[in-house]
Parts: structure tokens; sequence; C-alpha cells
């Protein structure tokens, strides 16, 4: 199980990356932590005439902490996301879901670009970026532009990139006020990729009334979803006459998910009925006590 | 630079060592191959099993999920870089000893090596932090339960008690 | 109870450990052999189909490319197969190393390509074309075997693998006739494997001009290995030597040469030149070898106080194309054991065996367990039938002490099992009552919680060609011991366990004993490690030569010591009067004395002291066992959680209790796997769906439960009193797991008789 061959490129700049994407066209793949394109590529099940690694650009690995934003290079290894205090502090949501990507070994590899480029719809960063209206900045010839995560992902394994741009960094917004966060997910044994899961942002208002709330699917579309019907249900609602099993069917309703060996989409619905419901109250717990 | 044949410098357990390989061929290839350290296994060779585990400037990775050419550079450890230099074992290595944490010994190097990073940055898990520590290493002799001791004993100081 | 020894009964730690935990173990893969080329399989990508022409053009024309053989190039001048433990005319598949006229299961390889590096040898295998006009797939047993079936093997003219009738009796009639209740019900097994971690593998060297091979290989049996090669090649077998290094583990997938190593001993003769093969892990789960999946039928006659009268068994094996050994079937084994820890009275037992156009079946762990996963989940459900406990019926009908000697309907012999001590204890360590009421207070409150047993009888096969092992004892000259077995440990502790036995038997220091195995030119002829042997007939060599040469030590030491051999003792590599610890001769003396100072040995003092030892033990040697579970079952997501799981077994005298429970983990945690998370899946057409670690599930740390044991110690009648245990682990476990879900689905009403066990297939249940 080896990869077919490739010439190697390693770009010291953002701007010498782009230009060698540029050069190469379709032939050119981006390689970040290499934790899911790797094992593609060993299996054949991938393959490129130029690979370019952007392991080597140290400007894409920073966590950047504004009043309403947090700043995380691309290259920032999920690992070292993980643990970063200012993620942690301002962006809880990124850092609840960090520890259900793969293992701690994979961690160490992979990074938080790389896994929004990969575009996995099962995977944790993109449904984090998605629900809280994260910004995906990439850079290509042109000038750098910013794309909302919700138009970031298209589909299974694919995303609005063009073939000479790189992502070069997320800006996830904060949450301020009586917020809580939660990551809920179902695996077949811990580290595997998510039958269905759910992540939640909620902030509660006066009289405890859900003021803001964000629920994101994973596992069960082509991209990571947000689940509007049930948000636009919970808002405005007090927090103790939520009857979270029902936003919970409201949030897979509209959901087509994928079949495969592990499950069903019907099966796979029914355990993001539980997974939106159980993210959903603890965090209205934690917005509520903290 | 763009290639498609590579030199590679890394230190690997101490040493400095340099390598001509193709792009593509592995780290965890490289290290058995051309270093000649076949502790450091290949059970799957696309990024589940663990046995090729290894440290990357301290980082425990995959080496079958890491090419040679993105190591350049780096400070590698491998399975038979944890003993003492004196012979005998490390801490680890006794645990697993002790506990009969091992069978036929593929996989063990991958358990050793990730045990060994992770106690260093979490001396005081507990047991369920330590199972889900030890997720990322397959075994199929133990039933993990002399691992999952092991790594009890390890981090508990006991060994040399 | 045994008194343990200085050795023999002690966790001792192990003396592979340094090597294998500093990374100085040396597994095939570590061989580099010079000139070595690397070989890759081309495998058909479709189920089955007539291979109208392989195109190796331009792989052959690929910088480094040495060789592509196809079936044309490699297969003339090859013999037949045929493995030892089954004999030369056995039922098999026919056997061809590489597709010839057609291809048999997606997997099937076509050709081999032998190429300077692994890398290119990859590159290569992509560039052979196969043209192949594909034939309907076989895949579903019942169906294989109707009239307008397509046919796995068109030469042996039907899929019918092979065939056990059944053999009825008036008495097993007259027992369903006048049965109180009759249950039937029919369990089904999925398709799982092996899965050691370390992949099939092997380096092969022909010598051209002294017509020798050499192979290292990844096996469980080196002198098996040795004669499917002789066989093959037709070459003497002192021609070939075969060297097993440190083997990472194989769980019965490495008992047998197959096509692949075959076809690459083929090839480094043909060529001229050493060859490696690795297989990866992708070739590993796709033709590897597969395991488990059969269905049985049982019907149970019981009368009203629930023993049970007769029983009736019907087995339908898929062997897939190319089963190893013979033709895959596991019914023989089954139908002698089926009985198991029970009182049953009559019985008949019948199976057919179906080719299918799959990979084929190799040995696992257990290979015939199929009658107790089918035998105990049928107790359990007689038991709810019954409305009783299915503890309470186990006790009923479980063979006690006072029946023992007790010969089963298929004519086995117990003397010294114990199945109601086992159930007894791991009832009582499970804390079984308690378990009832915490389950019915907790089932109030909606949980679904559940306990499962599970009873077997496992049999160490030393039948036939399994019925001897050897052992080499050896003073060397500076008084240490060297012990040669023809064992193959491969995990199995025995390079621990064996210097036990022989460290307690010949009194020398433990750490005295060098082990030696895994070299056919120089070690004893040893029928391979598995089938729960070793600690029955290796243990058995061992002993027997450690007690041949400590006589010849003794002999030797009355001589210098002019006193009678009775009046010796031998104790921490010395010989001495009883009680005169002054005059004891050091090993070390006694070996100089006789290597080389012989000249002033008395006349007729020993001189050899070296013995070689073969051990015959008898066809069978049953140990047994008791697994109860508890579980809980989450109705919304169906995860089954296990609660706790104990086992209670008696395998007589434990050489090294650490090793015995090392063994049950490593089989208790194949059958939680097997159960809830591994799966080999083929769709519909006939495509394998899990050929990566990413589909096919292997448990971990984080999934495995605390084991807990308990331990009966009912010696054999074997000198050593041991009996074998490596498979019963992963023998009992999937029933002990499934009736204890089950146990807790039953407040509604669910039986399942089919797995895996996986969420979703218990969502699927409960929701109809």
């Amino acid at each position: 199980m080896k990869a077919a061959p490739f010439c190697y490129h390693r770009p010291g700049t953002v701007a010498e990356a782009v230009e060698t994407l540029a050069a190469f066209g379709d032939g050119a793949k981006v390689l970040a932590g290499g934790q899911s394109l790797v094992p593609l590529m060993a299996l054949r099940l991938a393959r490129a005439e130029h690979l370019v690694d952007l392991g080597r650009i140290a400007a894409l690995r920073y966590v950047r902490g504004a009043a309403d934003s947090v700043a995380v290079g691309a290259m920032t290894v999920q690992a070292a996301a993980g643990r970063d205090p200012v993620i942690a502090a301002s962006v809880p949501l990124l850092a609840r879901a960090i520890p259900f990507i793969g293992h701690f070994q994979v961690r160490n590899r992979g990074t938080v670009g790389g896994s929004c480029a990969h575009a996995d719809p099962s995977a944790e960063i993109p449904a984090v970026a998605v629900t809280l209206d994260a910004e995906l900045e990439a850079s290509g010839r042109g000038r750098p532009r910013l794309i909302p995560a919700a138009k970031f992902f298209t589909s299974t394994f694919t995303t609005s990139l063009e073939p000479d741009e790189v992502l070069t960094a997320l800006h996830f917004p904060v949450w301020p006020g009586r917020s809580g966060f939660a990551v809920r997910e179902f695996a077949r044994r811990r580290g595997d990729f998510a039958v269905a899961g759910a992540v939640c942002a909620v902030t509660l208002g006066q009289g405890e009334r859900i003021e803001r709330v964000a629920i994101g699917l994973l596992g069960l579309g082509a991209v990571p979803l947000r689940a509007a019907a049930a948000e636009r249900a919970a808002t405005g609602t007090a927090a103790g006459d939520l009857d979270v099993t029902e936003i919970g069917h409201l949030a897979v309703a509209d959901t087509d998910p994928p079949d495969d060996v592990h499950a069903t989409p019907g099966y796979r619905r029914r355990v993001g009925v539980a997974m939106a419901a159980r993210a959903l109250t603890a965090a209205l717990e934690e917005a509520a006590h903290g | 630079m763009e290639t498609q044949v590579a030199q590679v410098a890394m230190t690997v357990n101490g040493t400095p060592r340099r390598a001509t390989v193709e792009p593509r061929k592995t780290l965890a290839d490289t290290l058995r191959e051309d270093f000649g350290l076949t502790g450091t296994h290949l059970g799957c060779e696309h990024g589940v099993c663990g046995a090729c585990t290894v440290l990357v400037d301290g980082a425990a990775i995959r080496a079958c999920l890491m090419f040679a050419v993105q190591a350049d550079g780096s400070e590698v450890v491998t399975v038979e870089g944890l003993a003492p230099a004196g012979g005998g074992l490390s801490a680890v290595q006794r645990a697993f000893r002790e506990e009969h944490g091992l069978q036929c010994g593929f996989c063990t190097p991958g358990f050793v090596v990730s045990l060994t990073a992770y106690l260093r940055d979490h001396p005081m898990p507990s047991g369920a932090e330590l199972r889900d520590a030890l997720s990322g290493n397959l075994c199929r002799c133990t039933g993990y339960q002399g691992i999952i001791a092991a790594a009890r004993r390890a981090a508990g100081g006991m060994e040399d008690q | 109870m045994t008194v343990a020894g200085r050795y023999v009964g002690q966790s001792v730690r192990r003396q592979e450990d340094p090597r294998l935990l500093t990374g100085h173990g040396r597994y095939v893969d570590d061989i580099v052999v010079p000139g070595m080329l690397h070989a890759a399989f081309v495998r058909s990508s479709v189920p089955h189909g007539l291979l109208r022409g392989v195109d190796t053009e331009a792989a052959r024309a690929l910088p480094g490319v040495a060789a592509v053989l196809t079936a044309a190039e490699l297969h003339p001048g090859l013999h037949p197969m045929w493995q030892t433990m089954m004999g030369q005319d056995a039922p098999a598949a026919p056997f061809r190393p590489l597709a010839d006229a057609d291809v048999r299961y997606v997997g099937d390889p076509i050709a081999l390509v032998v190429v300077e590096s692994r890398y290119i040898a990859e590159d290569a295998a992509e560039l052979v074309v196969a043209d192949i006009e594909p034939l309907p797939p076989v895949l579903d047993t019942s169906a294989a075997l109707g009239d307008t079936a397509s046919l796995v093997h068109p030469e042996l003219g039907s899929n019918l693998a092979g065939e056990l009738p059944a053999a009825g009796s008036p008495e097993l009639d007259a027992a369903f006739a006048s049965a109180a209740l009759v249950a039937t019900e029919t369990f089904h097994q999925h398709r799982y494997a092996c899965v050691p971690m370390e992949t099939r593998g092997l380096v092969a060297q022909w010598d051209p001009a002294g017509e020798q091979l050499t192979v290292w290989a990844a096996t469980q049996g080196p002198h098996e290995f040795r004669a499917i090669c002789g066989r093959v090649l037709g070459l003497p077998e002192p021609r070939i030597r075969v060297i097993m290094g440190d083997v990472g583990g194989g769980f019965g997938q490495k008992m047998f040469p197959m096509r692949e190593e075959i076809a690459v001993v083929a090839a480094t003769r043909q060529l001229g030149r050493p060859v490696k093969w690795i297989e990866d892990r992708n070739e590993n789960l796709l033709g590897g070898g597969h395991a488990r999946e059969e269905q049985m039928t049982v019907s149970v006659a019981a009368d009203d106080a629930g023993h049970f009268t007769g029983v009736r068994v019907e087995q339908l094996e898929n062997v897939g194309a190319y089963p190893f050994p013979g033709n895959g079937s596991t019914a023989m084994a089954g139908s002698m054991i089926f009985p198991g820890p029970y009182r049953i009275p009559a019985l008949s037992y019948a199976a057919r065996a179906v080719y299918t156009t799959t990979c084929g079946r190799c040995a696992y762990r257990g290979p015939w367990m199929m009658e107790t996963v089918a035998r105990e989940q049928m107790v359990d459900l007689l038991a709810r039938r019954l409305g009783m406990d299915p503890l309470e019926l186990r006790r009923r009908n479980v063979i006690t002490a006072e029946d023992l000697p007790f010969t089963t309907a298929s004519g086995m012999v117990y003397e010294t099992v114990s199945p109601a001590q086992t159930l007894e204890q791991a009832a009582e360590l499970i804390g079984y009552d308690a378990f009832r009421r915490e389950q019915a207070a907790e089932r109030e409150r909606g949980r679904l919680l559940g306990i499962g047993l599970a009873l077997y009888i496992e049999p160490s096969q030393s039948f036939g060609p399994l019925g001897t092992d050897g052992a080499t004892v050896r003073l060397e000259p500076d008084g240490r011991v060297a012990l040669v077995m023809g064992t193959a440990s491969h995990g199995q502790s025995l390079e621990t366990t064996m210097a036990q036995v022989v460290a307690e038997h010949l009194g020398c220091d433990l750490g005295d004993i060098t082990f030696v195995q895994g070299d056919t030119a120089y070690v004893p002829y040893g029928a391979g490690t598995g089938g729960s042997r070793s600690a029955v007939v290796a243990a058995g060599a061992a002993r027997q030569a450690a007690l041949a040469l400590r006589e010849r030590i003794v002999t030797l030491a009355a001589a210098v010591l002019e006193a009678a051999p009775s009046d010796l003792e031998v104790a921490s590599s010395a010989v001495g009067v009883r009680g005169d610890p002054a005059s004891a001769l050091p090993f070390a003396k006694l070996a100089g004395l006789a290597y080389f100072g012989h000249a002033a040995l008395p006349e007729g003092a020993p001189v050899a002291l070296e013995v070689t030892e073969r051990f015959k033990a008898p066809p069978f040697t049953f140990s047994n066992a008791c697994h109860a579970a508890t579980v809980e079952v989450d109705a919304t997501t169906g995860q089954v959680s296990i609660l706790r799981y104990v086992v209670s077994e008696d395998c007589g005298v434990m050489i090294n209790p650490m090793v015995v429970e090392g063994q049950i983990a490593g089989g208790v945690l194949q059958g939680i796997g097997g159960v809830l998370y591994e799966h080999m899946v083929y769709d519909g057409d006939g495509n394998p769906l899990t050929t990566t670690f990413l589909d096919y599930l292997l448990p971990t740390a984080a999934e495995a439960p605390a084991i807990e044991y308990g331990h009966v110690e009912t010696a054999s009648r074997l000198p050593g009193g041991a009996k074998g245990m490596g498979e019963g682990g992963a023998i009992a476990s999937p029933p002990a797991l499934a009736n204890a879900i089950n146990d807790a689905l039953a407040p509604l009403g669910i039986h399942l008789t089919r797995q895996p066990m996986s969420p979703a297939a218990i969502v699927a249940a409960l929701t109809p």
C-alpha cells in the first residue's frame, strides 16, 4: 500500500504555494497535515502529479484573538488549537470539538485548515465553522477573499476553493453574553468518524429565553448542515419550555444522510435527533449555569 | 524546492542521519529501510493501527502518514530510542513487561511510543483518559487488559515499587 | 489443586519481552537478503468471471520490473498441494496459486509482479490489465446449492464443498416424540476474520546450484510450511529450510501457507532470485482468509423440568472460493464438540459446506465454535420459552463432578472437566442474583440491562498429525541450557512457559535457559502452534526431555561423587548429596567434565548431555469455562455497553497464570469484536466493502471491558496436569454477549438470532 509517485514542492510562502498550484493546475494537490490525504494516496484512491506541502509556511500557524472574533491560521495543528487558551476562552465550541477528531496522534499532525479543505461531512471542524458562521480566508492569484462557511462546503470532499487557491485562515466569531456550547456525537468506536453528531451554541436572554441558537449537524448530509428550522423554533422560547427532542426531530427533518456499511439514512437521522437534543440540552445547561 | 528524488536529513534517536528518497517514501519506510530501525512496524499503512507511531519533534505521530521529505530537518525518536542508553527498559517498557501488556509484540512499539508521549504531557490521567489515549493503537492479542494495566502502572510511577 | 512449583504455576515475567519492547524483535518484514526483489499481486476486481486475457506488456516495460508472472508462466511444473492435517485425499478446492481460466472472488490473484522495490511493484501491478468477462456471482449459500446456480469451481461439478449427513437414532426420534417441549431456532453468524496486526509475508530464496530453498516466513508452523513447499515444488523436505522469527499474531490465518505464499515460493525458484512479499492490510482484509459465516438450526427436545432429551443440529457453512485448509468445513469438529458441557442423551448433527465467490475461509481461533455460539443461545431461548432463568436451566443440564467420567452423545469422554463448578463460580463472581434484582429495579426506570452466560468445553487438538511434539534439551559446556523446540510461538509466550517447565523438571535456574524455535534445519519436528495444543503437547515434550536430561546429569554426578543416584538431589543448576550442600556439583562443572574432562570420568559415566524427546498426547484433552457478561443497551442509538465481564475457567494446572489470563483476554475481545464491531461485508454483487481499517472495525482499548477471572484447577490426567486453553476466549464470548443483549431486550419482546449486533442492527430490531 504505497502512494503513486509525485513531484514534491515545499513553498516557504503562500504566494509561492499559489504560484506552484497555478503552474500545475489539476495535476497539483495541497498537502496540509496529510492525515486524510496520505491514507487516500496510500490506497491509490487519490493521486497527484505535484504535491504542494504547506508544512513549512510558518506564517500559517497562529491563533489571534480580537474583541469579536478569533483568527486561526490554516496550518495550526489541531492539537495546538485544542490547547490554545484564546480558543478555549473565546471559541469554546471549537475547543470542545477537537478532542473528537481521530486520536491524539492524528491531531498532532492534522490541521484546522486541512480538515476544512478536505470537507468530510462527518468532520468536526467544518461543522463548527458552519454552526458559528465562521469565514474562511483564501488566497489565490487575485486578492485574498473571505468565504462564509455556509458557502465554502459545496459537497462531499468538495469546497468552493479555486484550484489555485490556498485556504489560509479561519475567522470564528465570538459569542458574547450568557452562552453555552456543546458537542455530541455518536461513533462506532472512540475516534471514528461520527455516524451522526450535533454541535450547538446558544445564548440566553431575559427571562431565560433563547436569544440566539445555532445547531450544526455532522454525518447527516453531503456537507455539514445547519438546522435552520430547529433554530427558528427554539429562538425566543423559554429554555424551561423547550422540548429538546422535538427540536431534534426538526433538526433532522429535511436531511438526506448517506448510506454505508455502518448506518442507514434512517438510523443516522434517529441518532441525529438524539445528538441534537443532547447537545442543545448541554449547551442550555452551560448558558444557564456557566 | 521541487524534486523527484530528495535528500533528507534528520536526527534520529540523537544521531544525525541522511538518506536519498523518493518524495513518496513514507517516514516509516525510511526509518526501516534507510536507517535500519525496524522497530517501527507497519500494520495498516493507512493511519489507523498506530503500530508505526514515532515522535517527531516530540509529538507522537503516525509515521505511515508522513513522507520522509516532510520530516526533513526534524528530530525523530523511535522505539529504539526510548530505553536508557546503558541498556535496560524505560519506565513504560518496564510497566508493559510487568503487566503482560504484550503478546506477539507487533503493535507494541506503537503503544510504547504513544504512551511515553502521552504520559509526558499528562502525568496524572484518569482511567477513562488513559483508555481514550490508548484508543489510537490497535492490538489483537491482549484484549488491552495488560496494556491498560501497564499504562496505569506507568502513570502511577508504580514501576519501581 | 496442585501446589505451585518453583517455576510452574508462577506468573513469571516473559523472556521475549525485552527485545519486543525495545524494537529489537525480528519479524519477517525486517529480513533483508542481498539481491532481494519485492512482489505484489494483481488481483481480480470482479467476483466471478472468465479471464479472457492478461496484458502485462506495460508492466514489464516499467524500469525495475524483473518479472510479471501469470498462471501460464508460474504453474507449469508445480505439483498438487495438500495439508498434512487434512490428508492427501480430503475434499478441497482446486489448487492453483494464480487464477488461470477464470476468477472466483474479488481479490483472486491473477498475476505476480516481481520488482526492485515494493513501491515500483505497486506501480507495475496497476499497469497489468486483466480482461474479465463477468459471470453471475455465487453469494447465497442456499441458492448456491440450487440447480441453476453458477458454479464457483466448474471442475467440481457442484458448489457443495462438503457434507456431513444426519445420523439419527431411534433414541433421538423417541426423545422428540415424547418431549414436553421442542424448541427450534436458526442462528446466524456473520463473516469476520483473524486480522493479526502483522499481515502475512515471507522472503524466499532459491539456491539453484545446491537446489535448496530457504524461506523466512510469518507462520504458525514452519514444518507444515516446509511440507507444503516440498509437495508443490517436488523437493525433498530436508532441502527446504523454513525459518520463523518473531511473528505478529496469527489466530489460525498463518497455520497453512495459502495461494500467495506458494506463488512467491514458486516464483523465487523460477527466477533464481530472492523474493519478498509482505501482504498489505488491504490484501489481508480482501484475501487473507475470512471466517465464521455460517448458520445453524438447533432443535432441542426437553422434558417438563427442562432436561434436554435430544438435539438435532443442521449447519450451513459459507467457505468462500478457496478455503484453507481442505474444504474449510468445521463440521466434523463441531459435531464432536456440540454436546459441550451438558448431558444431551441423543444427538444428530448434519452439515453442508458451500463454495461461494467470496474470499475463502481460513482457520480462526476455535474454527468450529458455531456449536457453542448456537448451543448457548439456544439454551437461553429455551429458558425463555420455559419461563425459567437461564442459570437454572444450565444447572439442570450441566455435567457435574458426580457424572464423571462422562461420555457424550458424540463419543467424547470427559474425565477431568468442571463445567458445573465454573458455572457457579462465574455466577458468584458476577453477582448473578444481585444483578437480577438491580435489573428488575432499573427496568422500572426504563433502562435495558441484561446478563448472559455461556459454557463450553474446549478440546486441545492433538489428534492425528497434531499428536506429538519434540523438544531437545542440551546442557551446554558452560552449564547453561539450550531448549530447542518444534513450537512456533507467536504471542503465546512459549519462550517463557516452556522454559518454566524445563527449569522446574531439570532443576536449573530459569535464567540459565535459552529457548530456540522456528528453524526447520535445527529444531525437532513440530505440528505448529495452534489448536490449543502447546500446554499439552509441547509442554509434555519439554517436561519429558528435561526429566531425561536430569537423569543423565544425575547419573554423571553419581559417578563423579561415587554416590547412589537415589541419594542425589538437583536444585539451582547443581547436583549434590541430599543433606550435604558442600557436595553440590554445579551444572557447569559437570558439563566441563562431560565435554572436556571425560578422560577422568569413570567407565560408563554419560557424556551425552543432550536429549531429544517426543511426547505423544491423547487425541483430546478438555478444558472448560463459563463466561458471564452484563450489558446495558441504549434504546435510542442501539449501542451496547458492557458493564462487567467474568470468565471462570479450568485449564488444569496453569504453567503461568499471567499468560493464561492474557490468552483469555485476547480471545474474549476478539469475540466482542465479532459481535459488536467487526463485519466483513459483501454487497449484493459480491464486492467486498470493508477492506480497510476505516471500515473493518477492530475494538480498541476504549471499547474493551475490564475482564475479571476465576480459576478452577482440575488437573488433567497428563503428566503435568495441564489442558489447552488458547481458543476458548473467542469461542464463548460471542454467545455470552448475545445472551446478555437478548436478556436486556427481553422486556421489548425481541430476541436477536443474527450477528453482528451492531447499533444499527439493534435499532432495526427495535423499530420494525
